[in-house]
């Protein structure tokens, strides 16, 4: 069967994943909602509203990439209407929605996924392989950075600015490190975290943080959190066992580096790039890993429940830089 | 005139190359050396073409002009206040200064009443890729400066590193105090609350081997720094120095000892770096030979920079122990 895919928001991400669900065989996008209706078409057949998009469309699974403050209401109606559900990170800015969202999606039985794309960048699933086959023996210290610009929109209204909104990069970033981390060396225990959120003089234009995690396992964890570094974007890992070391760094791993004449003849800036196969795009295998699971009737890999935990860790993360003390996690 | 130097011990490795900076230095000649391990030591002085001493009253009596401590931590206090009780002019004291804050402040106050002066040896201080760094946010390259963020890692170093009865602690105490001594000289601020995570599980000895730090600087300031033996045996090097310094109009990421060839041993089998940066000992014991001929040296760290940096590796066990960030004053005054 071909599933029918409804994409709910055509921004950044919808974007990525409006390209991925046309090239997946399998899947179709039957319907699209935003309140841009030129990004809706750009996307695929516009819908004006939720109603009209479900019943005319008929779509297998709803796709959820509006920005975080919509994701509960999304995930309620499509559970509600007993759709598939993909639901973009965070899950949500609050536990209590989270947990209104997981009741929502058990209550109906629909099979229902979270975009925790790092498990899907090719780095960090084969570090996670490595560490499983005891590669460093026992993970002892592990550091993740996440290196970037503050997100632009390009002129559209910046939500990511509002702290309230977005919960700044601890929340909308860096979670992606806390969900690998935890699916990689298990629970954390303890977090401590400094970070610029909630000042008032800098956010909106900048934030950076450094997380601090205790695991349930005994490791010790460090996430760099980075909209401060004006271009570019980089990623780092390291693993420390007692074994043994991986090191990952996103700048010395690139395949391929541009430096080129600008036409005024200035030196041009190096772009490095990392370009993999079509269907090894981490967010076509996430998407394609959601309809394996459709298809075989099997647990989506990333269950909402793993959502609520790393939105948990990220939001102990912002209490701690609000509090300066450390948050101990049950 | 030449000055007269002497080296206490060479427990500490970094002795060996003091030694090797003095013997070169054309105003200086090492007299002599003293080690409670008098086969190291007389080895040493065969090394350095200059005279073991048993008895460092003995090396003492000779007119030194200066004395190198670097000893194991513990016995810092003991040799500096004897150096300078013998009125040595200057003293080069290993780090960390002391295992106690109450031991270094006593050092730095028993220096100071007898116009001994006192240095403490943070050679990373000297490292053109960090004085570049210092320079280019002094200058306000990055504008506000908001955080940083350190690593000194290592390997795990054996013998009496690990003995806290003569360390006074692991990785924490043996690498806070380069990190936090740098971010001393980035910030000009005092650090106002540590926080710590501390474990040993990479060697499962007495000793920790893995820290990690947040300090919180006055002004708001904050900076995290990894301290822990992390690299495995076969790491192509010793380890690193790394700093990335975060402000308002941007970031610089400063890494000490990345100017390194890459080298595959065939016949060993090995892969490992060569660093041909420019070594940082040289450069500090000139800077402590001037110290000693009275000239001003604004770059060498003073006793109470060592101090200070001895404050916040401390409290981090403090902080370790409690599971919640410790004010820096609070610490030192339990001491």
């Amino acid at each position: 069967m071909t599933y029918r895919v409804a994409l709910i928001g055509a921004g950044t991400m919808g974007d990525v994943h409006a390209r991925h669900w046309n090239a997946m065989p399998g899947a179709e996008i039957v319907g699209v909602l935003d309140p841009r209706a030129d990004a809706a078409r750009a996307a695929g057949p516009a819908f004006a509203d939720w109603d009209t998009l479900i019943s005319q469309s008929k779509p297998d699974i709803v796709d959820i990439c509006t920005p975080t403050p919509f994701h509960r209401e999304y995930v309620e109606k499509a559970a509600a209407a007993g759709k598939a559900i993909f639901v973009e990170k965070p899950l949500s800015r609050s536990i209590e929605d989270c947990d209104a969202m997981l009741a929502a999606v058990e209550k109906a039985g629909v099979p229902a996924m979270s975009g925790h794309v790092l498990r899907y960048f090719p780095e960090f699933a084969a570090a996670k392989r490595a560490v499983d086959a005891g590669t460093v023996g026992k993970p002892i210290t592990i550091r993740t950075a996440r290196m970037a610009g503050f997100p632009d929109l390009g002129g559209r209204p910046n939500w990511y600015a509002d702290p309230a909104q977005s919960g700044g990069l601890v929340l909308d970033m860096i979670l992606h490190d806390f969900d690998w981390l935890r699916w990689t060396f298990g629970p954390v225990t303890r977090v401590f975290a400094k970070g610029l959120y909630g000042q008032e003089e800098y956010f909106g234009d900048l934030d950076y943080a450094l997380v601090t995690l205790r695991f349930a396992s005994g490791a010790v964890g460090h996430v760099t959190g980075s909209w401060a570094h004006p271009g570019g974007f980089r990623t780092t890992l390291e693993i420390a066992g007692d074994a043994g070391l991986i090191e990952h760094d996103s700048d010395r791993s690139a395949p391929l580096s541009a430096m080129l004449k600008t036409k005024g003849g200035a030196g041009g800036v190096a772009v490095p790039e990392s370009p993999m196969a079509p269907t090894e795009d981490p967010y076509y295998q996430e998407l394609a890993a959601f309809v394996h699971a459709l298809q075989n009737n099997l647990p989506p890999p990333v269950t909402l429940q793993d959502a609520r935990e790393a939105t948990r860790i990220a939001l102990a993360a912002l209490e701690s830089i609000e509090t300066g003390k450390s948050v101990t996690l049950s | 005139m030449t000055l007269k130097i002497a080296i206490f011990s060479f427990a500490h490795m970094h002795a060996q190359s003091y030694a090797a900076a003095i013997a070169a230095n054309s105003g200086a000649a090492l007299v002599g050396v003293w080690d409670a391990d008098a086969a190291r030591g007389q080895a040493m002085a065969d090394l350095y073409k200059t005279t073991f001493y048993a008895s460092e009253r003995e090396l003492l009596a000779q007119g030194l002009d200066g004395a190198v401590v670097a000893s194991e931590n513990v016995h810092h206090r003991r040799l500096v206040e004897m150096a300078a009780e013998a009125g040595v002019k200057a003293i080069l004291c290993e780090k960390p200064l002391a295992t106690t804050v109450a031991n270094a402040r006593a050092m730095v106050d028993y220096c100071a009443a007898r116009n001994v002066k006192l240095a403490t040896a943070f050679p990373c201080r000297y490292s053109p890729a960090f004085q570049s760094l210092l320079q280019k946010v002094q200058s306000g390259a990055v504008g506000k400066v908001l955080a940083i963020r350190g690593a000194n890692r290592g390997k795990a170093p054996g013998g009496w590193f690990v003995d806290k009865a003569l360390s006074g602690g692991g990785a924490v105490l043996d690498h806070t105090v380069h990190a936090a001594d740098l971010n001393w000289l980035l910030l000009g601020r005092n650090a106002a609350e540590v926080y710590a995570e501390i474990g040993s599980e990479f060697q499962h000895a007495a000793c920790e081997d893995t820290g990690f730090l947040t300090i919180n600087y006055d002004g708001g300031v904050f900076a995290t720094l990894d301290t822990s033996w992390s690299r495995p045996k076969n790491y192509p090097t010793w380890g690193d120095v790394t700093i990335q310094v975060v402000g308002t109009e941007g970031v610089i990421d400063a890494d000490l000892f990345a100017q390194n060839l890459v080298c595959y041993d065939g016949a060993a089998g090995t892969a490992s770096w060569s660093n041909w940066g420019s070594g940082t000992d040289t450069e500090m014991i000139a800077d402590f030979l001037r110290l000693t001929a009275g000239e001003d040296t604004p770059r060498l760290a003073t006793g109470e920079d060592g101090l200070r940096a001895v404050q916040i590796a401390l409290t981090a066990y403090e902080s370790a122990a409690m599971g919640q960030p410790v004010p820096v004053a609070a610490a030192a005054m339990r001491d």
